[in-house]
């Protein structure tokens, strides 16, 4: 019989199995990202100045293969046998999140290199600010969204009483993680370019107290009978 | 119908002093919403497989999932070898297979063994042992969302024999598998149980009665007979029997369909029978059990 020891924490499966099972949408945010970010990067200031607020849409859209896998494994039966060897609500909820921000991360990557280079090999100089929005609103937003989405995600895939045989209990819910940075989107374009930078941090801040607010409740969220599977 | 009998308190196991390998001690379980045991209490100590019988509703996956440690007792305690259920020292003494297949998607059969491995602090070595001992091997590379029923869960019990364990819990391993498949994987249990004790839930009569030293039953939540299983098939034991062709010497038998029906007190009269026939000149195709005491279990 093996001796007590430290439990796996399933993390690099979790995030390899989130690229398979996720591969539909990551692929397709992959492709979207890099025409988008190449055509705005080609455009000039303005077009680039516009795309540093899509991407983050694409990154949401392709970071949800960490909420697919929680699903799959709660259809699959693979939580109830998980938590049965003490795999507690917190690792499942904290590989989950790994998994989509190695997901957004991808996307990122590609995205910013695609816009960044095309701008550059296009010959237009530097946009004062461009690297600050960057820094500042795609890339956490990105992050953040991911993570909204993923969490809710869970706790959605958690609380419902999904049918035997069915595919994913998600629905339409990764619409959820899209909200913010869409709504950022259409305001930052509305707004005074002076409001942008206070509209930003009024998201962000709104969706990291949401994620805090989230994680302190994920015990009331995931409950161990609500990890086991159907039928 | 056989009379609920109080538990039955088996001996302890020659090599194992101490406290019993697995003890329910009035036992509360269920849902937030949804009590479904109640009053559970019984003790296992020698290895053996134990079928747990009941009808759907009954509570057997209730059971199982509470034993595992995945729902905490709402009353009363499990302990394994006198350690409470949900410590690792107690997670560590038993392997758990869902009523599902609990295989990952988007891993091939080989990642997946990998990834119950590493759950397990199994090695390499064993995963590559498991796919010739469950001959899986030839699929070991085709993802687990290509397979047929039977393939995934002939791939979801070799996990169970990846390492060794003292108490398995094994729900309804054979539910939707057809007959071929299900006899395969009976056999593979057969295997396992060597000097472990199992615990087997099914509402498959015949199937208890194949694979079952004992029979623990449940009805309504609560435990209504806990024997060896042998004690109930002399109470109440038909066989059936199919000639090749008309034998005027079962002229008064009772008939069902094809099967000449006849009452005996026990399996070990069935050899004699046999002979008789012979002896009268019965041409025999076939000879079968007919009603199953377990049965009464479930009216």
């Amino acid at each position: 019989m093996s001796p007590p020891s430290e439990l796996p924490t399933l993390l690099g499966t979790t995030v390899r199995r989130s690229l398979v099972v996720g591969r539909v949408s990551l692929a397709l945010s992959c492709f979207m990202v890099v025409i988008y970010a190449a055509g705005f990067g080609a455009g000039g200031a303005i077009l680039i100045s516009i795309g540093v607020y899509l991407l983050p849409i694409f990154a949401v859209a392709g970071g949800i293969g960490g909420a697919l896998v929680y699903s799959n494994d709660r259809l699959k039966g693979v939580l109830e046998y998980v938590v049965a060897y003490g795999i507690g609500p917190r690792r499942l909820l904290i590989n989950a999140l790994a998994a989509s921000a190695v997901q957004v991360s991808i996307i990122l990557v590609l995205g910013v290199g695609a816009g960044v280079t095309t701008y550059l090999l296009s010959g237009h100089a530097l946009v004062p600010g461009l690297w600050e929005t960057l820094l500042g609103y795609s890339l956490p937003m990105s992050y953040l969204a991911a993570g909204l989405l993923t969490t809710v995600g869970v706790y959605w895939t958690s609380l419902a009483s999904p049918r035997s045989g069915m595919n994913s209990p998600l629905g339409v819910l990764p619409m959820i993680g899209l909200l913010p940075p869409g709504a950022v989107l259409i305001l930052a374009l509305a707004a005074p370019p002076v409001h942008v930078a206070q509209l930003v941090g009024a998201a962000e801040l709104a969706i990291f107290i949401a994620l805090l607010v989230l994680w302190t409740h994920r015990e009331r969220f995931m409950p161990a009978e609500r990890l086991l599977s159907p039928g | 119908m056989s009379t609920p009998r109080p538990p039955v308190a088996e001996p302890a196991l020659p090599s194992e002093d101490g406290p019993a390998a697995l003890d329910c001690r009035g036992v509360d379980s269920g849902y937030r919403d949804r009590p479904v045991l109640h009053g559970i209490t019984f003790s296992i100590e020698r290895p053996a497989i134990y079928v747990i019988l009941g009808p759907n509703g009954a509570g057997k996956t209730t059971l199982f999932r509470t034993i595992a440690g995945i729902l905490p007792p709402t009353a009363g305690e499990v302990l394994l070898r006198g350690v409470p259920i949900g410590r690792p020292a107690s997670r560590d003494q038993m392997h758990y297979l869902s009523h599902m297949d609990g295989m990952p998607d988007g891993l091939t059969v080989r990642e997946g063994l990998d990834f119950y491995a590493s759950i397990e602090r199994a090695t390499a070595a064993d995963v590559d042992r498991v796919l010739d001992q469950l001959e899986i091997r030839e699929f070991a590379d085709a993802y687990l969302s290509k397979l047929s029923a039977g393939q995934r869960k002939r791939v979801s019990i070799a996990r169970i024999f990846l390492v060794e364990r003292a108490i398995y819990l094994l729900d309804e391993p054979t539910a939707n598998l057809d007959p071929k498949v299900a006899r395969e994987i009976r056999t593979l249990i057969l295997r396992l149980s060597q000097n472990r004790i199992v615990l087997y839930s099914s509402h498959n009569l015949f199937e208890a009665r194949e694979i079952g030293q004992y029979v623990l039953a449940l009805k309504d939540g609560r435990l209504t007979l806990f024997d060896r299983i042998e004690n109930l098939r002399g109470a109440h034991f038909v066989i059936g029997v199919r000639t090749l062709e008309p034998a005027g010497a079962l002229a008064g038998w009772e008939r069902r369909g094809e099967y000449y029906l006849r009452e005996l007190s026990g399996p070990d009269q069935v050899p004699g029978l046999i002979q008789e026939l012979e002896r009268q000149g019965v041409r025999l195709r076939e000879i079968r059990e007919m009603e199953n005491p377990l049965e009464d279990l479930f009216t």
